[in-house]
């Protein structure tokens, strides 16, 4: 059961990117009209608005938090060729309850939109990883954890394609790991999913595989919470959307199998044995963002339906569709009249066996809060 | 219609600024060292003649060009120098240039055609002033002037035969031509130089401005001037041209930084609308051919380009229409566009639509007006209640509820059980009760209390069909999912002893308790199975194989020593003897003199891989509780990598949850050394002075501060070493003895502070 509530964002353009802190008590929602607000989950269980800045000179694509150690802390990227880390100013709160937010730095390398923004998993420190539409995947870090506007460009990686995403490894097992969505739209330029990975040795960030299932453009990419697993787990929205699982290979067996075994040895990379576990085509047609709940068991993605599904595997591994969440906000025209509470419709797109759609009714105006029926 | 092609030449030098004949089919280019007309063709720039001819000096160095818009043969030029040069295309000779006026002191920016009046030119200089040319006559009409600020761009009004615009350091005048010694009106429209302005060709009120503040304005200009729409871009704006028949759209070309030409919708100032991202330096001039789809551009990378509006690059098409994200408590929130959201309504009614009348046929909106009214829906999916999985109630429950020492492991394991069973996950529960049965000394008596053994699930399903579909169907109306949990149980797994089954059911569809039990048995028919097999005669063994086939056993290792207890013959009866199994082996089970034996098969890999799947299940909690409740049971048998990373998972994730008590619990008891430091790593206890509360840097009883000895005892004034006692409430104490004295004499503090201290009594 889900209860849906609307939240009246009042962004002025489009909304890109929704990102919650750590805790999941915070959230932060970012638009192309080159603003970002913050929102506070209030004793009374809503969402207020608590910070509400100008941020950038072009839309505002994604928005991110740091791990709540380095403080209250978000990093933006926008087209206009910049990502920003911003600081809570640690502060009595007003009587509005409104919190300040200052820019720490502005990183101005990309000559193009900056497509991506991410901050690493904690475990590493107080990194950030951006790339940008002119393909480049640049790593920075802050050495003093305190000083959040010192960063330093640590490595540059040129991916040859268009950038539109990326993802840390959140595994701390494993050497760090990047993967790296494109939106080339030309499905003959390969795989547009390249997996990088840190070699200790040689400080330098190797590209080991590209994933040559996805050729489609990618717009969004998110490894699972990786939480005891001995493998990766990569989610993945295309066209359609993949769980893409990473099988880390022994490295002896590694080492032996490709011809030239001697190069692998030398510079140690990891090898892996790539899966598709699942696919799925059921939002109409553009896939643009994934989610993965905490525990990376279930995959959450938005498409150009509109809608949000849930995946999740079964116990033999088959990933399903256990729900479709459709808030009705506004209630278009061509909508049925009368729609009083939770209807039962038909399964118009054909989702796999066992999954209802459910839709909420229209409910505007009398209250904002409708009850999903959910199972 | 033949609308030619995206298509560019290069010229010898970078390009300053372009402009169109009256019917935009040719273009004059010009530069510091280019000067040339082109022929546009379907297919190609013909270069029709350079006026760069004759005698070479610094009036041919262009900023600026302009075609006469009614005659097809007077083109006039600015020069750095300040010259200001008509051309005749009409010229016999080979240069045709035709008139030069040199009465600008410094670089003249701009100069401009009356739209109307053929013999009309406006320039505007650096100089400050502006100059209103009459060609007839070959002399300065009018000079204007505008103080000390530079003229950076003039136009004369499509509207109004008499005005014109200039722009200069940050404001914008209207002036009129009769008019020489004073602007008509004035209003500031940019934070520092207005580059650029444009007057809308179809709307009279409105004039776009733009400049260094890399803002684009557009006002209304009709009364006092008004600010109607802004758009602000990335880079400082260089030029603005409106869009013909587009009233909403106006393009722009940077000055520095952004190389692409933009085309701004001005009521979605955000994102444009369509952008061209051909040049590979900054983009200098454009001009439109009289056709929305199609354009001119120079730039400083030397090329000439003709756009059209197919090869556009749109970036809003590749912005993200939606945001998503889950938070750990599994609610979702979900930013959809609006055009989505009615998208999806469409679609979704389809099915709706045959029984009503058929709506109206409608041209499908234009692609700029879908553009225009972008908009978000946030949507919060809160999840409610403890079935949703997403939730992670189970998770905060169980960490803060579970028993992980202190007690007999029998009994914490039945604790946890009975939590998890609380939380209707059944598969835990069953887990902690075979945790139970597989190292607890008394499992026997366990088993016979929680359970009669009806039957191992093979039985039951094959004795009577009915009841388990009769239970998932009777689940079905409440929670459809029952539907995928009945095939799971029917045509599913064999239920068998291996972890996966069960812990297969933790998708959170919830069972009966009853499941629960007849799961457990099957544990002990697992047992039972191994007991046979390790008993039984090799004979005898076979049969009793046999009769098992449908069932997974457990794990090959079966190296446990071999019963001495059991008499073979009977187990070997058993096995032959099928429905009779289940109660001896339940009296077999409840001696203890077995339940001491339960182990004689070796479990631990099971156990083992069990945790490994939990983990792998996004279940950490359960492999490190296990871990922990087994401890130096199953600790040698995982790799310590693999217990460290559970463990600081399983730490993490309790963080995420605030859960800080029992994130100590369980850096305590890891028994891990790397994850048992996280509690000193972390942890700096800090003394203060007791006099001014300064922290003590140094050492423990010196501050830096007072310059004194901390903790001197306030009776005798001495440094006080072993025991120091001291009030609660004014912080002031010494030996014990001394305090003792003083208080069975007084009640008031020793130090004199007046306070009545608590241990005075």
């Amino acid at each position: 059961m889900f209860v849906a509530r609307s939240i009246s964002a009042d962004h002025k353009d489009l909304i890109h990117d929704v990102a919650y802190d750590f805790h999941g008590r915070r959230m932060a929602t970012c638009s192309s009209d080159q603003s970002v607000k913050v929102w506070d989950l209030g004793e009374d269980g809503q969402w207020h608005c608590t910070a509400d800045w100008k941020t950038h000179s072009g839309s505002v694509w994604k928005v991110t938090w740091a791990h709540p150690e380095f403080g209250q802390v978000l990093a933006t990227c926008s087209f206009d060729r910049t990502a920003a880390v911003w600081e809570e100013l640690p502060s009595e709160s007003t009587e509005m309850g409104l919190s300040h937010w200052v820019k720490r730095t502005s990183l101005v390398d990309s000559r193009t939109s900056v497509t991506d923004v991410r901050f690493a998993p904690r475990h590493m420190g107080l990194q950030l990883a951006t790339c940008s539409a002119d393909g480049l995947v640049r790593i920075y870090e802050a050495p003093d954890v305190m000083n959040l506007s010192q960063w330093q460009l640590q490595h540059a990686i040129q991916c040859k394609l268009s950038c539109s995403c990326l993802a840390w490894n959140p595994s701390r097992v494993h050497p760090p790991m990047l993967a790296v969505g494109s939106d080339d739209a030309n499905p003959s330029a390969g795989g547009k999913v390249i997996i990088y990975e840190f070699s200790e040795a040689q400080r330098k960030w190797n590209k080991v595989e590209t994933v040559m299932i996805v050729t489609e453009p990618v717009y969004d990419i998110a490894f699972a919470p990786n939480l005891g697993r001995s493998y990766h787990m990569l989610g993945v929205g295309s066209k359609d959307v993949h769980v893409i699982t990473l099988k880390p290979l022994k490295r002896e067996l590694a080492v032996t199998a490709p011809p030239q075994g001697s190069s692998t040895q030398a510079t140690g990379m990891s090898r892996f044995e790539i899966r598709q576990v699942a696919q799925f085509c059921d939002h109409y047609s553009q896939v643009w963002r994934i989610s993965w709940n905490i525990t990376g068991t279930i995959l959450a993605s938005s498409g150009d339906d509109g809608c949000v599904r849930l995946w999740k595997a079964n116990y033999l591994d088959n990933w399903k569709c256990i729900s479709v969440l459709k808030g009705d906000g506004t209630r278009s025209p061509t909508d049925r009249p009368g729609g009083q509470g939770a209807m039962q419709t038909s399964n118009v797109q054909g989702v796999g066996n066992g999954t209802r759609y459910y839709k909420l009714g229209g409910m505007l105006g009398q209250t904002a809060t409708n009850q999903v029926v959910w199972h | 219609m033949s609308m030619g092609r995206t298509m560019f030449c290069t010229q010898e030098g970078p390009l300053n600024t372009i402009s169109t004949n009256r019917d935009a089919t040719q273009c004059v280019v010009a530069g510091r060292n280019v000067f040339k007309i082109f022929s546009i063709e379907d297919e190609e720039f013909v270069e029709k003649m350079s006026l760069r001819v004759g005698k070479i000096n610094l009036n041919l160095s262009c900023t600026d060009v302009v075609w006469n818009p009614i005659e097809d043969h007077i083109l006039a030029s600015a020069a750095t120098n300040g010259a200001v040069v008509t051309w005749n295309l009409q010229k016999s000779s080979k240069s045709k240039q035709d008139h030069v006026f040199t009465l600008h002191k410094r670089t003249v920016n701009k100069v401009s055609f009356h739209p109307t009046d053929v013999n009309l030119l406006l320039s505007g200089s650096l100089d400050g002033t502006m100059m209103l040319f009459d060609l007839r006559q070959k002399e300065v009409a009018s000079t204007f002037h505008a103080g000390t600020d530079c003229v950076r761009d003039v136009s004369f009004s499509p509207h109004h035969y008499f005005t014109f615009s200039a722009t200069h350091d940050s404001v914008v005048d209207l002036w009129d031509m009769r008019r020489t010694d004073k602007c008509e009106r004035q209003f500031t429209a940019h934070n520092g130089p207005v580059f650029s302005c444009d007057w809308h060709p179809e709307d009279k009120r409105w004039i776009a401005t733009a400049g260094r503040d890399k803002a684009i304005k557009v006002w209304d200009i009709q009364y006092k001037p008004h600010l109607e729409h802004t758009i602000q871009t990335i880079a400082s704006i260089a030029r603005i041209k409106w869009r013909p028949q587009r009233k909403y759209h106006i393009a722009s070309c940077s000055q520095v930084v952004d190389f692409s030409i933009n085309i701004w919708d001005v009521r979605r100032p955000f994102i444009p609308f369509a952008a061209f991202n051909e040049h590979k330096d900054v983009t200098t001039g454009i001009a439109w051919r009289h056709d929305p789809h199609n354009f001119l551009s120079v730039s400083k990378d030397c090329t000439l380009y003709q756009h059209l509006f197919r090869d556009a690059v749109r970036p809003a098409d590749s912005a993200a229409p939606v945001g998503l994200a889950i938070n750990i408590h599994g609610d979702v929130t979900h930013a959809v566009s609006n055009k989505l959201e009615n998208a999806s309504a469409v679609k979704g009614s389809g099915n709706y639509q045959s029984t009503k009348a058929p709506s109206f046929f409608r041209r499908p909106p234009s692609r700029s007006e879908l553009f225009k009214s972008a908009n978000s829906q946030v949507q919060v999916y809160q999840n409610a209640g403890v079935k949703n999985s997403l939730s992670m109630d189970w998770f905060v429950i169980s960490a803060k509820k579970y028993q992980l020492t202190g007690k007999l492991l029998k009994d914490l394991c039945e604790h946890n059980a009975a939590i998890s069973e609380h939380l209707e996950r059944y598969d835990v529960a069953q887990t902690w009760h075979m945790l139970k049965i597989l190292y607890s000394a008394d499992a026997g008596q366990a088993i016979t209390r929680t359970f009669t053994m009806d039957s191992n699930p093979d039985y039951s399903q094959r004795n009577n069909p009915d009841k388990g579909a009769g239970q998932a169907a009777a689940g079905q109306p409440r929670r459809p999912r029952h539907g995928q949990q009945k095939s799971r149980q029917t045509g599913g797994t064999k239920p068998s002893a291996s972890p996966g089954s069960m812990s297969g059911q933790r998708d959170g569809s919830p069972q009966r308790p009853k499941n629960s039990g007849r799961q457990l048995s099957n544990i002990a028919s697992g047992i039972r199975q191994q007991l046979t097999r390790d008993g039984a005669g090799s004979t005898r063994a076979r049969t009793v194989r046999a009769a098992g086939t449908d069932r997974t056993g457990p794990p090959d290792n079966l190296n446990g020593s071999p019963p001495s207890v059991n008499d073979e013959s009977e187990i070997s009866d058993m096995a032959q003897d099928q429905p009779n199994i289940d109660c001896k082996v339940e009296l077999l089970l409840s001696t203890n003199a077995l339940a001491e034996q339960s182990h004689l098969w070796d479990s631990t890999q099971m156990v083992v891989d069990m945790l490994h799947h939990f983990a792998a299940k996004g279940d950490v909690q359960m492999s490190v509780s296990v871990l922990i409740v087994l401890g130096d049971r199953i600790r040698p048998h995982i790799d310590e990598h693999t217990q460290e990373h559970w463990l600081m998972s399983y730490i993490d994730l309790l963080g995420r949850f605030q859960l800080w008590s029992c994130t100590n619990e369980i850096i305590k008891l890891s028994g891990h050394s790397a994850v048992n430091c996280l509690n000193q790593q972390s942890t700096t206890v800090r003394t203060a002075c007791n006099r001014c509360g300064k922290t003590l840097l140094r050492s423990g009883w010196l501050c830096d501060k007072c310059k004194g000895i901390t903790n001197s005892c306030s009776v005798c004034h001495h440094t006080v070493r072993g025991i120091y006692a001291w009030c609660q409430g004014c912080s002031h104490g010494g030996h014990l003895q001394h305090l003792q004295e003083w208080f069975s004499k007084y009640q008031v503090c020793p130090a004199a502070c007046g306070h009545m201290c608590e241990f005075a009594s």
